[in-house]
């Protein structure tokens, strides 16, 4: 997003990290966003054009604030020695397990912001940067995934597998908010098991086999 | 390689309607039982039985963890099942798909704050075992070759829920009454809860090994504390061969004697001295080592022995017990075999099933040597078991007719000596277990 690389912009004082904790630690104690960036900004006694050198709304705030969970979680799997070694499924699932950690340091804020729509195709304009790095990172997958043929090319649906794995992400962050195991064990195994169904699913399997077949008697009879 | 299963039912909804429709087609199972019956009278329970047995074990190999668990319980306690359930359960023992490596590597962040390349020199990214409620890594410190074993999540938490829908299943299954079953899952619900605890099977393993030490052709690892947690635990790794696979190299009598002597004293001396035993006598915790020792690990089952019932339960094994003079109604009546409002009628029958099924499994006790090689002691147990569980004055029974602590117990016997029999070995039996206080 363009707020992200205007912040580089030359300044002697670097408010960033300012006004992204004040703007969280004030949500979470009103439970509301702020009045107005005015309001918000006077309180940091600061000017409110200051605001706008990084962000164009609080929108933008929240939205920077969720991409870098997914770029923590990133950078953090990626600096794991054993990442190399991974495999496609192991890869994604080293994201959830990791991002289901930085998540929780943050818990109540996620909780606050973390809406989903049940349309799959609309995403809150917050989530958007979230959203895209977390798309970056499975194409990355998905393609080392049918190089290696953990997953399968698959005419159409191919290219809805970004979508599946996003709306499995939705999925996991949503138990997880409603997980009230111990340590959030529940979230592992959710983790787990349906990263692992989703795997199975995306590998040769009985599918191929229906289709295939499906295929053979529509031309044969 | 373990066939991974391709779903695994996972909220609590959906294991319930995996129970509501194995109940349902046990239901239908004894409909077509029935049904059949009508034109062919002739036809036995045993198909009956075989068909449920396999809808059973259907749904219960698609559950982790304590299902199983209680699968395999009553596999074991095989005087309570019918041969055709009892073929089929003892496949229970358990295959569900692996932990992924990232997994375990955020379980050991959780619990020790490293990984496991931090911790260790080597360690496989691949289980090289599973056990019932978690898997087993292999790895190495200072030259060590290390068993690491890691909890799967979320085990203790659905223990419970697990338990609270086998309960119509197995109160079907063994037609047992619910009061009675009430007092035996509660039992094994507790031992279960336990079981996930690896604090306490490191404490319990350390003080039970060193107990133990001095007894003759066994082989303990040792355990290290300062890399376990509550979901880790980690122990030194023992090479050896499984019985059963021990058993295909034709090891000769005096061996075979041998590696069944050092099981039963280690049973001996847990249970006479200790008051607690390792109940869990399943293959899979024992490895014969390549000098013929007997390896024994997972304490994970342990249970104390109140010394009330141990001095009932053992009086049960005195000689004395089948003489027509012993007041053997009294005994009965403390170990809640017979109840205080069992009519006449009902005391002598019970006291005389009772007593034969006492005589049978006691006789290695009231012998100085006993032979459990002998399959026909061990076809007239079953056979007893399997007549025991059809007599309708049984199945009817309203009341316990047990004890709760016999569970373990005798779940801990049976194990025993089927292990012994699998090894077709002579044993030393009239030792301490005789000399009761």
């Amino acid at each position: 997003m363009e707020q992200t690389t205007k912040k580089k912009v030359t300044k002697k004082v670097n408010n960033l990290p300012k006004i992204i904790s004040s703007y969280k630690d004030y949500q979470l104690t009103e439970g509301k966003k702020p009045a107005s960036v005015y309001h918000f900004m006077t309180k940091l006694k600061l000017k409110e054009e200051e605001f706008y050198k990084y962000f164009s709304s609080f929108e933008a705030v929240d939205n920077h604030i969720w991409e870098q969970f997914a770029q923590h979680t990133i950078t953090s799997i990626k600096s794991e020695k054993v990442y190399g070694e991974y495999g496609a499924r192991e890869k994604v699932l080293a994201f959830y397990y990791t991002l289901v950690e930085v998540l929780k340091k943050e818990r109540s804020y996620v909780n606050m912001t973390f809406k989903h729509s049940k349309k799959p195709e609309f995403t809150p304009t917050h989530l958007k940067g979230f959203k895209s790095k977390f798309e970056e990172f499975t194409r990355e997958i998905i393609s080392e995934g049918m190089n290696s043929e953990e997953i399968v090319e698959r005419p159409i649906i191919s290219d809805r597998y970004q979508d599946g794995f996003w709306l499995q992400l939705l999925f996991i962050i949503s138990f997880w908010l409603k997980d009230t195991s111990k340590d959030f064990e529940n979230t592992d195994a959710a983790i787990e098991k349906s990263a692992n169904l989703s795997f199975e699913l995306l590998g040769r399997g009985p599918l191929d086999m229906i289709v295939d077949f499906g295929k053979f008697l529509y031309h044969n009879r | 390689m373990r066939k991974e299963q391709t779903s695994i039912p996972t909220s609590k909804v959906q294991r319930a309607s995996k129970f509501l429709k194995t109940g349902a087609k046990v239901g239908g199972n004894y409909i077509k039982h029935y049904s059949k019956k009508i034109f062919d009278s002739e036809l036995s329970r045993d198909e009956l039985d075989a068909d449920n047995a396999e809808d059973i074990y259907e749904s219960l190999s698609e559950l982790k963890g304590s299902a199983l668990k209680v699968a395999q319980m009553l596999s074991m306690d095989k005087n309570m099942l019918p041969t055709a359930y009892q073929d089929k359960f003892t496949m229970s023992q358990y295959s569900a798909p692996p932990l992924s490596y990232p997994l375990v590597v955020k379980t050991f962040k959780k619990y020790l704050d490293k990984s496991p390349d931090q911790l260790f020199e080597n360690f496989t990214t691949q289980a090289v075992n599973a056990a019932s409620i978690g898997q087993v890594h292999k790895a190495e410190l200072d030259g060590k070759e290390l068993a690491v074993k890691i909890q799967y999540p979320g085990v203790a938490d659905s223990i419970s829920s697990d338990l609270k829908m086998v309960r119509p299943i197995a109160a079907r299954m063994l037609s047992i009454n619910t009061s009675e079953l009430e007092q035996y899952i509660g039992e094994v619900e507790s031992k279960l809860i336990e079981e996930t605890d690896y604090q306490l099977e490191l404490k319990r393993s350390i003080e039970i090994t060193a107990e133990c030490a001095h007894l003759e052709g066994l082989k303990f690892p040792n355990y290290y504390p300062e890399l376990s947690s509550e979901r880790i635990l980690v122990m030194d790794w023992i090479d050896g061969k499984h019985i059963k696979e021990w058993l295909e190299t034709n090891p000769s009598q005096e061996l075979r004697n041998e590696i069944g002597q050092s099981l039963w004293d280690f049973y001996d001396h847990q249970i006479h001295n200790l008051k607690q035993v390792h109940a869990d006598p399943h293959p899979g915790n024992f490895l014969i080592t390549e000098d013929n020792q007997l390896g024994i690990i997972d304490f994970g089952c342990v249970k104390e022995i109140p010394l009330d019932f141990y001095e009932q339960y053992f009086q049960l094994m005195h000689s004395d017990v089948l003489n027509p003079d012993y007041d053997i109604e009294s005994l009965f009546l403390e170990l809640g075999f017979l109840t205080e409002s069992d009519t006449q009628k009902e005391k002598d029958f019970f006291v005389s099933i009772f007593k034969e099924m006492i005589e049978m499994l006691g006789r290695p006790f009231r012998v100085e040597h006993f032979d459990f090689g002998d399959d026909e002691y061990f076809k007239q147990i079953f056979e007893i078991g399997d007549r025991v569980s059809k007599m309708k004055e049984i199945r009817n029974s309203k009341s316990a007719r047990g004890n709760r602590h016999g569970l373990y117990v005798n779940r801990t016997y049976f194990g025993l000596y089927n292990l012994l029999n699998q090894l077709q070995a002579e044993i030393k039996t009239g030792s301490e277990s005789l000399v009761l206080s």
